[in-house]
């Protein structure tokens, strides 16, 4: 393995400092408490602090001798999609019911790959929507309406 | 010749026809249902106990055992197939399990895993039989500081599981620890990092984490260059294991049995640790670590005899103290409750066919599972031939569906894409999510312990090298950490040696 | 037999396919029910609350006619399924389970959801279970009173487990410290098998618990038990004396539940609910089963809206005053 400077580490060391930074400083707005009684802020700023900590000892490693390592494409597409895809569940399944909020996920879902045709999308969808229908509704009698209460039911 | 009248009690209870019946009811739904991706054994058990309910107690604690084994061995499955864990130990099991089946040796693994299982839960069944009273005694033993620095050892342990960078490791470690303390602290009530959202109060949930850093992350990188993608998973070169495979894995079913067997009958979280170490303890003394996180047949035979072996004792400590070790057993709890039998240490002597009549079944029901687990393996293979475009779609709808039934809480969607994406870009960046769930799981359990020992020893922190169970322990630990170290820094004085030639 | 237990495995594998199918059915006579009702469950599945819960829904759904389904929806101390009831539709399909927590619920979280007393339909209680004061086998006091004695001189190395913050038995401890005057040092844990489990093991001093959790550990010996908090001594365990009896009569505490519905649901619906309620109450089966847990179901009078809605105003009270003396605060 060669080593040498290496942008993947430099990010990956940046999200640590990144997010244990915003723990310890979110931290700081709870109690911290004694030795005796740690208070709900004392072991998140500890942690926070390790994993900025370690983060900065990365992105040092990362300028001075990282691994070299393809950081390679981002699939922006498939990332959209499926973040909307997930999101769209979570907000609708309750108001559409469990069918319609299933297959638009699906349908979404499917945009992520540029190989699925528009027929083939249609037909994953039905399937899947069905199939997920009958295992989680019917079989594990999830309570959740098939048509939800936005659709006038 | 006590045991053996007890063992006689114990089958003649278990092999009576409705109760073997049930047991394989309760094995099948549990295997049915712990396939589903997105539903961990947790879910899988509080979704089926209802139906248990309708029963005889012995019939019911026999189905719902059942199906706790069923469910354990069902994630397993959906971890080695399509790398999406429904809890820490699959998640042990998809590191190399999964690399097994894209090198299309799938059938090789689920058969490791289904053999190593069953060797593991009869060697613990007998376990149960000879000592469960005095191992439950052994196991009061550990109080908060003892389970602190067992748990501290974990953490450390679970540098292992990474293949790359030991740094990297060891911040995905405490980046998982520190995402474990979202949600209510439980010694104040105050609301952490929730964002205010009554949603977070409870934390985040594993399953919306493991599916996030293992599935959606995957399916990112699968699609990051579709066209240069092979099928990797349709060929399916010989369906069992070689006998090469079958001299490998003895060694760690039986180290990963005993590892198992012991750290399950500990009630604070012992059963946490098994998979991992057992992991942590074959990659050290084999002699092909390179192949670990590769798909090394010992990384799943090992974790999964420990897994399994640690799922029987820790029963152990319901069934002889009652008390319950983990969420699982305490819906055991509750079966014994709805069916008017009062846990606690006098269930042994007042209800002797119940308590003989389940560690019997649990043998049984190892035995079925194997019968039903080993011919399905050809069906299970099969799936994998599943076109791509049609599984993904399938594993992001399931997993929305399977962990938003957990609580009806559109947040445990939601932290689906934000550990997908989260864990997308650190993969990328050569950071493995293992660590990060292992320390995400056992986070909690070493704020609470800390705090809680600290507060009983009134603030004094020499508690755990007072104590001499949590000082060796803690020297456990420190000792793994400087193993861990050790190549990197041998790695970078060779690396200034050929710099200096 | 044979036959019997063929005839419930058909019927166990059948309940997972059919009762879809099943659920549109129902009785046809005089309206509601006319399909399946959900009791929320605001803790998880195999709690004592959970397990009280199953226990009458299947009398009550004889009664009524229709399919009880149970559902556990659970977080922040059950205020989160308590929230879910009080904006569901008021048609009495989804109903409520809940315990104490709905009286001491505006005091430990800002910003809930609904008014205990303006967002629902009282329907009537249900049970109230005794707790027990107990401690590790070989704690010094031998009775409460020499428990109070104890730890007031050894207030600083004392410790008292509870199973976290609004939990009974942290509601139980905190109504022990103002009783007998004494502030100690809280062991919270993440539920009350962990706190039982360090008690067991000798880890930590004493705790408050319901005798659903401590009986079994009481009569095995496995721990030491002072008192039970309610007027009445509890038939499980005869030989121990009430608060009063023992002299802290201001230790009075039940883990007392209650049906709710959402508020607006029709009165005639609601009285059809108590109708079930008081039905599975006085179900032979349903006495049993309480009695293993050391609790017994309420008077048929107390089984009211009336009652229930008095039970409810009297607890408010009481706990927001000791929650705010304590300077406790969830959120």
């Amino acid at each position: 393995m060669k080593r040498s400077r290496s942008f993947p580490d430099v990010l990956a060391g940046g999200i640590f400092v990144l997010i244990g930074g915003a723990f310890a400083a979110g931290s700081l707005g709870y109690e911290l408490g004694t030795p005796l009684r740690m208070g709900p802020g004392a072991f998140p700023l500890l942690v926070g602090l390790i994993v900025a900590a370690l983060g900065l000892a990365i992105v040092i490693k990362g300028l001075v001798a990282g691994e070299l390592i393809e950081f390679g494409p981002i699939p922006w597409r498939a990332v959209a999609a499926i973040t909307a895809a997930l999101v769209f569940f979570g907000l609708t399944v309750r108001g559409l019911g469990f069918v319609p909020a299933s297959a638009v996920t699906v349908l979404l879902t499917t945009l992520a790959s540029t190989r699925v045709r528009p027929l083939m999308a249609v037909a994953v969808t039905a399937g899947l929507t069905a199939a997920a229908t009958v295992i989680f509704v019917v079989g594990l009698r999830l309570r959740i309406p098939l048509i939800g209460p936005w659709l006038g039911m | 010749m006590d045991l053996l009248d007890n063992l006689a009690l114990g089958f003649s209870t278990a092999l009576l026809i409705q109760n073997v019946v049930y047991c394989f009811v309760g094995v099948l739904l549990g295997t049915a249902v712990g396939v589903l991706p997105g539903i961990g054994p947790t879910a899988t058990v509080a979704m089926l106990l209802p139906i248990t309910f309708n029963f005889e107690p012995v019939t019911a604690l026999i189905m719902l055992a059942g199906i706790y084994y069923g469910a354990q061995y069902g994630g397993s499955t959906t971890a080695i197939l399509i790398n999406l864990p429904g809890e820490s130990s699959a998640a042990v099991t998809a590191l190399d399990g999964h690399e097994m089946a894209r090198r299309g040796r799938a059938g090789a693994a689920l058969a490791a895993a289904a053999v190593g299982s069953f060797i593991a839960g009869t060697v613990a069944t007998v376990v149960l039989a000879v000592a469960a009273p005095p191992l439950a005694r052994v196991a009061l033993q550990f109080g908060p500081a003892e389970y602190f620095s067992l748990v501290f050892l974990g953490l450390i342990v679970s540098i292992s599981l990474a293949r790359g960078s030991a740094l990297k490791a060891l911040a995905m470690i405490a980046l998982g620890v520190l995402l474990g303390t979202v949600g209510q602290d439980i010694y104040t009530g105050t609301p952490r990092f929730t964002l205010d959202q009554r949603e977070l109060f409870g934390g985040i949930d594993f399953v919306s984490v493991a599916v996030g850093m293992f599935g959606v992350a995957e399916i990112l990188r699968n699609l990051e260059n579709e066209h240069a993608r092979t099928a990797v998973a349709g060929r399916v070169r010989n369906l069992w294991p070689t006998r090469e495979d079958r001299r490998r894995i003895i060694g760690p079913i039986l180290r990963g049995t005993g590892l198992g067997a012991a750290l399950g009958v500990l009630p604070g979280g012992g059963h946490v640790l098994a998979s991992f170490t057992s992991y942590a303890v074959e990659k050290r003394v084999s002699k092909r670590r390179e192949e670990f996180g590769h798909g090394a047949i010992e990384g799943v035979a090992g974790p999964e005899s420990a897994n399994n072996a640690a799922a029987q004792t820790s029963f152990i400590p319901l069934l002889t103290l009652g008390l319950p070790a983990h969420p699982v057993m305490a819906l055991m709890v509750g079966a014994f409750i709805v069916h008017g039998i009062t846990p606690g240490p006098n269930v042994i002597t007042d209800e002797p066919a119940l308590f003989w009549g389940l560690i019997a079944s649990m043998w049984i029901g190892n035995v079925l599972l194997v019968l039903l687990n080993l011919p399905l393996i050809g069906i299970w293979v099969r799936m994998l031939r599943i076109p791509y475009q049609v599984l993904f779609p399938m594993i992001i709808l399931f997993a929305a569906i399977g962990t938003y039934s957990l609580g009806f809480n559109a947040f445990d969607v939601y932290a689906i894409v934000f550990f997908g994406l989260l864990g997308y870009v650190l993969i990328k960046c050569g950071c493995e999510p293992a660590p990060l769930l292992l320390g995400f799981v056992l986070g909690p359990l070493t704020e609470e312990n800390l705090r809680r020992a600290l507060i009983i020893s009134r603030g004094d922190a020499t508690v755990f090298l007072t104590r001499p169970i949590s000082a060796v322990l803690l020297v456990l630990a420190v000792a793994a950490l400087i193993i861990a170290a050790l190549p990197a820094i041998r790695r970078r004085r060779e690396v200034v040696f050929t710099e200096e030639d | 037999m044979p036959t019997t237990s063929t005839l419930r495995m058909i019927a166990a594998i059948g309940v997972l396919s059919l009762t879809a199918a099943c659920g549109a059915g129902g009785s046809a006579s005089g309206g509601y029910p006319e399909q399946n009702i959900t009791i929320v469950v605001p803790f998880s599945a195999g709690g004592p609350t959970d397990t009280v819960t199953r226990m009458i829904a299947e009398p009550m759904a004889a009664k009524l006619g229709a399919k009880i389904v149970v559902q556990n929806v659970e977080g922040a101390g059950g205020t989160v399924g308590a929230d879910e009831v009080a904006n569901a539709n008021p048609d009495g399909y989804t109903v409520l389970m809940h315990h104490i927590g709905m009286s001491t619920a505006p005091a430990l979280y800002a910003n809930l959801g609904f008014k205990p007393l303006e967002s629902f339909e009282m329907i009537g209680l249900v049970t109230e279970v005794p707790m027990t004061i107990v401690a590790r086998k070989d704690f010094e006091p031998k009775t409460l009173q020499e428990l109070v004695t104890y730890v007031k001189a050894n207030a600083a190395k004392v410790t008292l487990a509870n199973a976290g913050v609004g939990a009974a038995s942290h509601l139980c401890g905190l109504l022990f410290q103002t009783a007998a005057g004494v502030k100690l040092q809280e062991v919270p844990y993440k539920g009350t098998g962990p706190a039982l489990t360090d008690l067991v093991g000798g880890q930590v001093d004493f705790m408050c618990d319901q005798t659903t959790n401590t009986s079994g550990q009481i009569t095995a010996g496995e721990v030491k038990a002072y008192a039970v908090t309610t007027p009445e001594r509890v038939k499980s365990l005869p030989n121990l004396p009430t608060t009063a009896e023992a002299g802290l009569p201001g230790l009075k505490v039940s883990v007392w539940h209650g049906l709710y519905a959402p508020k607006g649901t029709p009165q005639d619906v609601v009285q059809k609910l108590t109708e079930a309620l008081k039905t599975a109450l006085a179900d032979q089966k349903v006495i049993d089963q309480m009695a293993k847990l050391g609790t017994e179901p309420v008077k048929a009078e107390d089984a009211t809206p009336q009652a229930h809605r008095a039970k409810l105003e009297e607890q408010l009270g009481i706990w927001s005053k000791v929650i705010a003396d304590a300077g406790v605060k969830a959120s």
